[in-house]
């Protein structure tokens, strides 16, 4: 702790309407360190980044880098400072090129002081390729990049300003394995070179394998900072209290016995090249592989958001075409998806609203609305779900990530759907609030409902499913049973190494 | 690294990136082939020269207007005071254009002007107000309006035939030229600094703000450009008018909308081309054109406008998905 | 009848030489005759009646013989109208009657029409285009008239309201300076309110409910248009209906005669939709060569509560909103035409004379 810190928050506060996001916290990071920020969804590390890096200007407090009192006047401020920021919600353009987006406001010009789609398209793939990224088309346009190769793109941009100062805010949430050793040899890389990395994660072994140091937030306060920390501790630390078993133990799983509710025969479609499996009542059933191996393909056809181009669906041994999500829900078939913002929740309608979306049918008299019984469903389950929220009108969107996926997992709860297909639903989310989501997917299972569980954590589906199937290349790579699996050989399937059988 | 990006032709990547534009011209092309045939048909000869200079005359206003929409949609924004602006700089023509060449671009230029500092405020209100640009052009649409009836409270004034001769010459089509140097301009303008600022607030002005991108100065920028060239839509309207009237423009608010759609400009903001917009101009034209010469019932033809349009819209969109969809 | 039209045929001849008449080429191969309106809005009934009585026209003798026609509506979009004028001029046609959607929006490209030899008669909303013929009444003299009437009728003195037209028209500008010298004349009488019935019913009915709370009691009424929506609005304020001048509307007519339990003692004056006949009896003759081209001016039909007759001039039938003066009456009637041919533009029995003024 010799050297002088190159980045410091003293004593910062920042309130959004009634909530206060940060409260009085100080953080400091030094030269050439790597600086992990856990905490809860909603403890204040996006906030605190966003002031670190100039986005929101704090209410109170002090922000220095390299000792000298800064006030940021805009991202632009923090910039001519070397420090540079990747937000959890990209800052990337959708209906612009990759090169547009990577270059933005210092394309290359000519005398006239105008670009050319040529020659920008030329620099972006020299940038790209410098941080070898070699499978992204720079003229390909934000809006058609699967989620993580935004991401990288969005990394890269700030990488490529040769930052004296990166802040990361959840760079690895939307990445696979392969992105995340990327981002880790770039963080090393600039590590080396004295620059000063701030990242914050909820996953605890990446905060292990790479950070320096931690600093835990709770509340929007810094509760201590550590060199070194056992997960346990930090899980106290960030939610105040001791968390026993961090998964629930599984129901027992259903019997040979147990009604098929949903089973799939050679559905094809996209990256799906045909796949064939039961699921049965009570049952959770994992699937895990890597990304872009026709996961999302299956999940999306199953709720009737994409049509397969062959195979076929039975429900309870019933043939069934569904042409779309209302379809799907009409059948019992509720979906949860990975990207909150985009597709389950209206973010500007009210929590309330958000959780009764999808049974205003049951909830309306001829087509208006009955608004105690509204009022009252959404409550219960407001307490149920323990949502933190101040009350069931406000926005969604102003809810922490956790909180938001927990509405909708109320709406289905609220639903009945005898299926559920859980995509990815953890990521993102809090330590906390994982646990919380975990506990009502036995409670699902228990009561009978059927669940079709995508985890990009191959650890999560380890420890909360019967079973587990493994997507390669669109097809089924393996079967793996509950009984001491290990996230390695989930892994290991998904990479089509040998299996020690 | 990331799992999926298939490197598609460079062809394809203009096809997609540009399926608006693909659209319009097909659309324009197609539009054109069927005026010429039904012509042929009714006439029994061929449009010539007088057909293609007062097609060309008759929609540069409207060329003109559409450039004026786009800048503002691609912000995410609508211009409803086209027409407004329009008006005025029409009235402030026809009274002032006076005979000699030195007057007329001193008038001129101070009409542009006009239109530009009109344009500002109407990006004042959007930028620094924070108000839905819908209302504040709505608002300013009539109150430019009320401006331009003050400054010719009845329709005269007159044009001299220099002027209309250099802007719409009835006798060849030279206008064109004028649609040339307009293209060229936005080619220009899409690739400065400014062009780039306005396209990218359009696309999500939060993370364009987060990429110091300043949105308030690019709205104003946006709005002052609009206003500009609706100004140069009513100059255009009075030359080929030769006499002015303070109401002849208020159509172009919605008419200029209508090309902006058919150009294939989002209406959500950040894509498409105000060269699309001002082909979408031509192409509402022909439509002028082909239900004319095809001598459909008067009382139907704002029916068959009106389906020509949704038919477009719905193309644009499900060809834009398919391209999507097949990478 | 034949002694005045023998001397108007000696004047043309007259006038023939003197100006040496072209004749259409079309007209002196005796084929049929291309003549076309143009017409801008469609969206009210007096528009629609107008365009009725040329279809009707079309189909009655002469003109049936003699003209090919063709009718086309813009809109209010002069730029539209613009290019539908530019098509008519490819089409070659022989003459072009034009009801324009601004006054000079249209200039140049009737200069162009005008250039290549084709008459363009413009009526109602005329234009300023020197070249083109105009047709038209004086609406000057329809705001003298109402006024006069009002200003007789209440003694020259007490309140006043105008219920004006469309702001920026000729036609709304004029009738308003007629009104305005009548009442430069009679310092005693008082204009309290001046608004917009934008020439429409509902318009008006719904202005003059917003402005009547305080307004003082009212002695008379000068409306351009929708006459019978103040009326409606003076009956819902539980005001007396004073001396009114107003237009053509049947409902208005209607009151005139006793209407919803009202006697209202006024004056109609119409500006008559079979302008658009006149037009093309002129653009027929002058093409022909048997009637000079210059501009007409014809007189306004008009009723009092005196001479208002049901059946003639007002339609019991009928619904408020139509105009009574589709057809002029009495000797000196420039048209005479049936209702059908203005509700539905069908033809009537007979011939179709009109009765241009002595050239």
């Amino acid at each position: 702790m010799s050297a002088a810190p190159s980045l410091e928050a003293i004593t910062a506060s920042k309130a959004y309407g009634g909530v206060q996001a940060l409260d009085n916290a100080s953080f400091s990071a030094l030269p050439g360190e790597v600086h992990a920020l856990v905490g809860e969804n909603g403890a204040g590390k996006s906030t605190l980044i966003k002031v670190l890096g100039g986005r929101v200007r704090p209410d109170s407090g002090t922000i220095r880098i390299d000792g000298a009192k800064v006030v940021h006047g805009g991202p632009n401020d923090a910039h001519l400072l070397g420090c540079w920021t990747v937000f959890q919600e990209l800052t990337l353009l959708p209906w612009m090129s990759v090169a547009e987006n990577l270059l933005l406001r210092r394309e290359p010009r000519n005398a006239l002081g105008l670009t050319s789609p040529r020659r920008l398209v030329a620099a972006a793939g020299r940038v790209l390729e410098k941080f070898g990224i070699t499978e992204i088309d720079p003229r390909a346009l934000i809006e058609d990049l699967p989620l993580a190769a935004r991401q990288v793109i969005e990394i890269v941009r700030a990488l490529s300003h040769e930052p004296r100062i990166l802040l990361l805010d959840e760079p690895t949430s939307a990445l696979m394995e392969r992105e995340t050793a990327w981002l880790f040899a770039q963080i090393r890389r600039l590590r080396a070179t004295g620059t000063t990395i701030v990242f914050t994660s909820h996953r605890w072994h990446e905060v292990e394998t790479i950070a320096d140091r931690i600093t835990v937030f709770r509340g929007g306060r810094d509760v201590g900072s550590f060199t070194t920390l056992a997960e346990e501790e930090a899980v106290t630390l960030m939610t105040g209290q001791r968390v026993e078993t961090f998964y629930p133990p599984l129901p027992a799983a259903p019997s040979a016995r147990a009604d098929a509710m949903l089973s799939v025969a050679d559905l094809a479609g996209g990256r799906l090249a045909g796949v064939s499996f039961t699921l049965h009542q009570g049952e959770i059933l994992g699937v895990g592989g890597l990304a872009g191996h026709g996961h999302r393909e299956l999940f999306l056809m199953l709720f009737g958001a994409e049509r397969p181009h062959a195979g076929r669906i039975l429900l309870r041994g019933r043939e069934v075409r569904l042409r779309s999500p209302r379809g799907a829900i009409r059948n019992g078939i509720a979906l949860v998806p990975e990207d909150r913002k985009t597709e389950g929740l209206l973010l500007p309608l009210s929590v309330r609203d958000n959780l009764t979306l999808a049974v205003l049918d049951r909830l309306s008299r001829f087509g208006v609305i009955g608004r105690a019984a509204e009022r009252a469903q959404a409550a219960r389950l407001m307490a149920r779900l323990a949502v933190r929220a101040p009350n069931a009108a406000i926005p969604v969107g102003t809810l922490s990530g956790g909180n938001q996926q927990k509405v909708l997992l109320g709406r289905w709860l609220l639903a009945d759907c005898p299926i559920l297909l859980f995509y990815d639903v953890t990521r993102g989310v809090d330590v906390a609030t994982k646990h919380e989501i975990y506990e009502l997917m036995m409670e699902l299972a228990r009561s009978g409902s059927a669940i079709l569980f995508y985890s990009s954590d191959a650890l999560e589906l380890a420890h909360l499913a019967h079973r587990v199937l493994v997507l390669r290349e669109g097809r089924i790579a393996a079967e793996l049973p509950a009984l001491d699996l290990t996230a390695e050989q989930i892994v290991a399937a998904a990479m089509r190494e040998r299996l020690a059988a | 690294m990331p799992p999926r990006a298939a490197r598609r032709s460079l062809l394809a990547h203009a096809i997609a990136r540009n399926i608006g534009l693909v659209l319009v011209i097909f659309l324009l092309v197609f539009s054109i082939f069927l005026y010429g045939l039904i012509y042929g048909l009714t006439e029994g000869r061929l449009p010539g020269g007088f057909e293609l200079t007062s097609t060309v005359n008759n929609t540069m206003p409207l060329v003109l207007a559409a450039m004026a929409q786009t800048l503002v949609v691609l912000t995410r924004g609508l211009d409803l005071s086209v027409g407004g602006v329009v008006d005025l700089a029409n009235a402030l023509g026809a009274i002032s254009l006076g005979a000699t060449p030195a007057r007329m671009a001193l008038a001129s230029a101070f009409i542009l002007l006009a239109g530009a500092g009109l344009g500002l405020v109407n990006g004042i209100l959007v930028a620094y107000g924070r108000l839905q640009p819908i209302l504040v052009t709505l608002a300013t649409l009539s109150i430019y309006q009320g401006l331009a009836i003050r400054i010719l409270p009845q329709p005269g004034g007159a044009v001299p035939e220099g002027y209309t001769a250099l802007l719409t010459n009835p006798s060849v089509p030279a206008a064109l030229l004028y649609v040339v140097l307009l293209g060229l301009f936005w080619t220009a303008f899409r690739r400065s600094q400014a062009g780039i600022a306005i396209i990218a607030i359009g696309n999500d002005e939060g993370a364009a703000a987060a990429n110091g991108i300043n949105p308030l100065r690019a709205k104003l920028l946006a709005y002052t450009l609009s206003g500009f060239f609706a100004a140069a839509a009513g100059l255009f309207l009075v030359a080929t008018a030769t006499a002015g009237d303070a109401t002849t423009g208020n159509g172009y608010t919605l008419t200029s909308i209508v090309a902006v759609v058919l150009g294939g400009v989002s209406l959500f903001g950040g894509r498409g081309s105000a060269i699309g917009a001002m082909l979408g101009a031509f192409v509402t034209t022909m439509i002028v054109n082909i239900l004319f010469f095809a001598h459909i019932d008067p009382l139907y033809q704002s029916f068959y406008e009106g389906a020509f349009l949704v038919i477009a819209v719905v193309l644009a969109e499900g060809l834009g998905r398919f391209v999507r969809k097949r990478r | 009848m034949t002694a005045k039209l023998d001397r108007r045929n000696l004047l043309s001849l007259g006038l023939a030489g003197a100006l040496a008449l072209p004749v259409s080429a079309r007209a002196a191969a005796g084929k049929k005759l291309k003549i076309a309106l143009s017409n801008s809005y469609i969206g009210n009934k007096w528009r629609i009646e107008m365009e009725n009585l040329f279809k009707a026209a079309l189909l009655m003798e002469p003109f049936a013989a003699e003209i090919e026609g063709s009718w086309f509506n813009s809109g209010n979009d002069v730029s539209k109208q613009s290019q539908q004028f530019s098509n008519l001029i490819a089409e070659r046609v022989d003459a072009i009657v034009l009801n324009a959607a601004s006054p000079t929006g249209l200039d140049g490209i009737i200069k162009q029409a005008t250039d290549r030899g084709i008459l363009v008669v413009s009526f109602d909303n005329v234009v300023t285009a020197p070249s083109a013929l105009k047709v038209n009444t004086d609406q000057f003299a329809f705001g003298r008239m109402g006024a006069e009437f009002v200003a007789k009728k209440i003694g020259g003195k007490g309140n006043v309201i105008m219920v004006t037209g469309v702001a920026g028209t000729h036609v709304d500008l004029d009738r308003n300076k007629g009104a305005e010298s009548i009442w430069a004349e009679h310092p005693d009488i008082k204009v309290v309110s001046r608004y917009t019935g934008m020439w429409d019913s509902a318009t008006a009915e719904r202005n003059t409910a917003a402005a009547l709370p305080s307004l003082p009691p009212i002695d008379g009424i000068w409306c351009q248009g929708g006459t019978d929506g103040v009326l409606k609005a003076f009956i819902a304020a539980g005001r007396k209906l004073p001396p009114t001048a107003g237009e053509a509307e049947n409902g208005f007519r209607k009151f005139l005669t006793g209407y919803m339990g009202h006697q209202v003692d006024g004056i109609s004056i119409g500006q008559p939709p079979f302008l658009s006949v006149i037009s093309l009896e002129l653009a027929r003759r002058a093409l022909k060569g048997d009637y000079p081209k210059k501009n007409i001016t014809i007189p306004f039909p008009y009723v009092t509560s005196e001479t208002v007759k049901v059946g003639e001039t007002v339609f019991p039938d009928l619904p408020d909103s139509f105009f009574a003066d589709f057809t002029d009456a009495g000797p000196h009637a420039t048209v005479k035409i049936c209702v059908d041919a203005a509700l539905d533009g069908k033809a009537c029995a007979g011939r179709l004379d009109v009765d241009l003024p002595s050239a």
